[in-house]
Parts: structure tokens; C-alpha cells; sequence
């Protein structure tokens, strides 16, 4: 492991990693899973990390989050992270509102100022009114909202999200990339988004990382120049970029060489 | 979902009506509502065998009617019940002071393993000590601690709780350890990804999701007790439904006896069935997600 690595590290970034190796299994017989890994996310950043899957990106994603420990090299995390994950995760047995008051218990928020924030948290995300539904009442995407939402309530300072949109129809995922970026945007938050779709990383990272598998490492970081406006059809506005265009072709291409690898 | 949801009732909907004209003789989907008709008359049929069978071999006195009542008697036995009782109690008043008793008795258990169950499922090594514990518990026959009960607890009132919390406990914990266990860890990682602590988690997310297995396992400890509460009316049990069979036993009042059988089969369907109907109401959840 290289330990000259650490010196890349930005200081003061909200997330970084020197030299990270993660293995699953049995101490006999482990697998590697990520292995020499460097990066680092500075301060209200979207970075995006995509790849095939089982490149270990999902890992990574954990490994941040506190989920997974490093079997070797070094992780800094300034903490609390908010997290979304592929499904939904909400709890059957509360509310709607409930979800979310949940996660404001938790950050020690007061609770008679729980229901006004659980309120301006689902406005946030389009769903005001709906505090009192049952969870399973809503459909699919309302539901990611609702975990978006709850995962905000904390206010954290990083937001991880794991494919959040990959179960979605194209029209709601769409509608949910826009909202998620112009939340991030409003919001300062930092931003490590997984996917494994190139259309995805270019039109919400400002920086996409390319993993490779077998194990997975970083192989290819993509700076993505594009101007965005801000506010509503922003995201949207992108596809019709000649621009778009040319960087998602360019970051398919890598990803193709990487997996070819 | 809602819309799929809609589509299925219109299909259902006009499954029915095509039944009804009679006319849908080339798609054989089965409808919900007429197979459950279907499974009543079948039902209602079986039970007319059976008191057609009891009556025949009773009429053709194959045993002697002390042994085997008929029917009549056993109705006869049934009606005397509720007016005049017997052993000083009309049967309703025996049938009220069991289900006190078993009431009782799963509700300590309730008390005590749904807590314990907690702790199991989450404490390794108190789950290495009181799991076997309480698998053995489960195994003992209630006949075989009663006499220990009685040395203790003399013969009124508190042995046959006991018994009865002994029998309905180990159910309740098991349910509850092995739920507490099974929670989706999905669930258990979205928690800790709100910030959530080990208290909280237990409490919080453990606990509520855990809540349909605890609440079968209830279900389950209040037929176990069920079962036990003859047992535990086997010494001083009258006035109670297990107190009234041994004494009409000791008279050979036969149809008592089988009077007494019927009144706790149904009285158990029946708490059974609205057991299920809480369980519906207080996880709504269920088989949802």
C-alpha cells in the first residue's frame, strides 16, 4: 500500500480515503473487494462513482457511510452522513411523517418542532400534505422522496445515495435526478452519488470517478465541465447539450475500456 | 400499485358476473368469493356426517349411553348447563372463570417474554444461557410442574395462574427472540444510518418490526394455554371449564364431559379468530412490504 497517497488527500475535504482495501469472507479465504483506493470530496461537491456492477462501488458507498471497515488505509469522513439506498427503506410501522420525525428524534430535535419540520422537510421534496399516509400507500418514487426527505432531516453535511433512482420508471427517475440536484445545490450538501449508468454521472456529478472490478479501484476520474443553470429544468436542459452529448459518449467509452481491462 | 390494485377488483368484478350468467365455461379462474362458499358447504356437509354418525352409533348402541351419549344428550347436558349448572356453576360462569384464568396468565406471560425475548434475541451470551431454558420449559407436559406448584402455592388461585404463565411464556419469548433476530438488516442500517443507537434500535426498530411474529407468538401462548387450563383445574379448579369436566367425570356424567370438550374447542376458535382480527388491526403493515 502506498502510503505517498495520503499526501493527495485534500485538506479539509468532507471525504477521504488513502489507500483503502476492504475484504469480505473469512480471514482463510478473503476477498478483495476494493482495493487501493484514494479519493477525496471536498465541501459541497458532487462526485459520482460509477462502474459495472460488483466493481465494488457499493462498498465504497458503505465504507463511507460507516458500514463496512477498512482492512487497510486510512477513511475520513466528516460525519454525519445522510444515506439513501436503492429501495426505499421506510419504516411500514410509522407514518409517512413518522419516517421522518424518527430521524429528527434521533439529531436530538425538540418534539414539538418535529411535525413543522417534517412538513417543510416533505415540501422540500414535493410531498407536502402527505405526513400522515401509510408508507406502503405511496408509490415507489414518492417513497424514494420520503427517504430522501428523512435522510435530510438530519441536516447532514453529506448526502451517500446508492443507486437511489436504479428502481424507478425513467419519467419519475428523471424528475427525482432534477430535484436531487437542485437540492444539493440549494443546499451546500456534499454529494457521493453511486450508479452504473453514464447518462446518470454526467448529468448530475461535477466530477465522475470510473471503477474497475476484480478488485475494485478507481481507474479514470472524468471532470465534468458542464454550465448548469440553476433552478427548475436545469438537469433537463443538459441532454439537449451538444456538449452532453459528447462527454456522456466519452465517459461510456471509458467505462467500456475499463471493464475491458 | 393503486391502479393495478384497481384493475384486479374490475377483473374480480367481472369474473363474478361471468359466473353468475353462466357463461364462462372457457376461462376457469376460480373466483374468491364462490370458492369460499364452496369450502363453507363443505364444511357445514362434514359436520352433518359427523352428528349423522354420532347419532347412528349411538342409536345402534354399540356402547353403552353412559360411555357414548348421543347427540340429545349432549344438548340435553348443554341446555341443563346454562340454567342450572352444574357443580354449583352454570357453564358459562366455569367457561368465564377459565378464560379469566387463561386471560391472566398470558397476559404475565406477555409481560415477562416479550422483554425477555428482547433481551434474548439481542444478547448473545444471555441468549447462550435462557435459550435452552426456555426450550425446555416448552417441552415439559404442565402436568408434570403442577404437583411442584401445588407444594408451593398451596391449591387456590395462584398455582393455576402459574401453570398457566409457565405454559404460555416459552411461545411468547421464542416468537419474539427469533423476530428480533430476523429483522431485515436493510432496516436495521437505514436506522443506524439516521443515527440511531443501540437502545433506540432495539426499541425503536427491533421491537415495532418484530411486532407481527410477537403477535402470532401470543396467539400461539394463549392456545398453548388453552390446552393447559384443564390441567391446571385438575386439583380445586371448580368453578372453571377443566374443574366442571373432572367432577362430571367422577360421576360419569359423560355428556358433562363432552359438553364441557365443545364449550372450550369453540370458545377457542372463536378468541382464535379475534385474535387474528387484532393482529390485522395492530400490523396493518403485514405483507405489505
Amino acid at each position: 500500500m502506498p502510503s505517498s497517497d495520503v499526501q493527495e488527500t485534500a485538506v479539509g475535504a468532507d471525504i477521504a480515503l488513502a489507500g483503502v482495501t476492504v475484504r469480505y469472507g473469512s480471514p482463510k479465504a478473503p476477498v478483495t473487494a476494493v482495493e487501493d483506493v484514494t479519493l477525496s470530496v471536498g465541501a459541497g461537491e458532487f462526485v459520482v462513482l460509477v462502474g459495472p456492477s460488483g466493481c465494488g462501488k457499493t462498498t465504497l458507498l458503505r465504507l463511507v457511510a460507516g458500514f463496512e471497515r477498512a482492512a487497510a488505509g486510512e477513511v475520513d469522513v466528516r460525519r454525519a452522513a445522510g444515506v439513501v439506498f436503492q429501495q426505499p427503506r421506510l419504516f411500514p410501522w410509522r407514518t409517512v411523517g413518522g419516517n421522518i420525525a424518527f430521524a429528527l428524534a434521533r439529531h436530538g430535535v425538540p418534539r414539538d418542532r418535529r411535525a413543522t419540520r417534517v412538513e417543510e422537510l416533505l415540501e422540500l421534496v414535493g410531498l407536502g400534505g402527505t405526513a400522515r399516509r401509510r408508507t406502503w400507500e405511496l408509490s415507489g418514487g414518492q417513497q424514494q422522496r420520503v427517504a430522501i426527505a428523512r435522510a435530510l432531516a438530519g441536516e447532514p453535511r453529506i448526502l451517500l445515495m446508492d443507486e437511489p433512482f436504479a428502481a424507478l420508471d425513467a419519467l419519475t427517475r428523471e424528475r427525482l435526478q432534477e430535484e436531487v440536484r437542485s437540492l444539493a445545490d440549494a443546499t451546500g450538501t456534499t454529494v457521493l452519488f453511486v450508479t452504473h449508468s453514464a447518462e446518470e454521472a454526467v448529468l448530475l456529478g461535477s466530477r465522475v470517478l470510473v471503477m474497475a472490478a476484480g478488485p475494485g479501484r478507481i481507474v479514470a476520474e472524468v471532470p465534468v465541465g458542464l454550465d448548469r443553470g440553476a433552478g427548475a429544468g436545469a438537469v433537463a436542459g443538459l441532454r439537449a447539450l451538444p456538449e452532453f452529448s459528447r462527454l456522456r459518449g466519452e465517459l461510456a467509452g471509458v467505462m467500456r475500456e475499463a471493464a475491458g481491462r | 400499485m393503486t391502479t393495478a390494485h384497481l384493475k384486479g377488483r374490475e377483473e374480480r368484478r367481472g369474473q363474478l358476473q361471468a359466473t353468475r350468467t353462466r357463461r364462462n365455461t372457457t376461462t376457469r379462474r376460480t373466483n374468491p368469493r364462490s370458492t369460499a362458499a364452496r369450502w363453507i358447504a363443505l364444511r357445514a356437509t362434514a359436520l352433518v356426517v359427523l352428528l349423522a354418525a354420532w347419532q347412528t352409533v349411538t342409536a345402534a348402541e354399540l356402547w353403552p349411553r353412559v360411555l357414548v351419549p348421543s347427540p340429545a344428550d349432549v344438548w340435553h347436558a348443554f341446555t341443563e348447563g346454562m340454567t342450572t349448572g352444574y357443580s354449583g356453576h352454570t357453564l358459562t360462569e366455569h367457561l368465564a372463570v377459565s378464560l379469566r384464568r387463561i386471560g391472566i396468565g398470558t397476559g404475565y406471560a406477555t409481560l415477562v417474554g416479550v422483554p425477555l425475548g428482547l433481551v434474548i434475541g439481542a444478547v448473545k451470551p444471555v441468549a447462550v444461557v435462557l435459550e435452552p431454558a426456555v426450550t425446555f420449559l416448552r417441552t415439559l407436559p404442565p402436568l408434570a410442574y403442577l404437583s411442584l406448584l401445588v407444594i408451593w402455592f398451596g391449591i387456590d388461585e395462584s398455582p393455576k395462574i402459574w401453570l398457566l404463565v409457565i405454559a404460555a411464556l416459552p411461545p411468547i419469548a421464542a416468537a419474539t427472540a427469533a423476530a428480533v433476530r430476523d429483522v431485515p438488516g436493510e432496516l436495521v442500517e437505514a436506522a443506524r444510518a439516521l443515527g440511531a443507537g443501540p437502545v433506540s434500535l432495539l426499541l425503536s426498530v427491533r421491537l415495532p418490526a418484530a411486532l407481527p411474529e410477537i403477535l402470532t407468538g401470543i396467539r400461539i401462548a394463549v392456545g398453548v394455554a388453552y390446552t393447559s387450563v384443564v390441567a391446571a383445574e385438575t386439583i380445586n379448579g371448580v368453578p372453571g371449564i377443566g374443574g366442571m369436566i373432572r367432577d362430571a367425570q367422577r360421576y360419569n356424567q359423560t355428556a358433562v364431559v363432552v359438553v364441557g370438550i365443545l364449550a372450550i374447542g369453540f370458545s377457542g376458535i372463536v378468541l382464535d379468530a379475534a385474535l387474528k382480527g387484532v393482529e390485522r388491526i395492530a400490523v396493518p403493515w403485514r405483507g405489505r412490504t
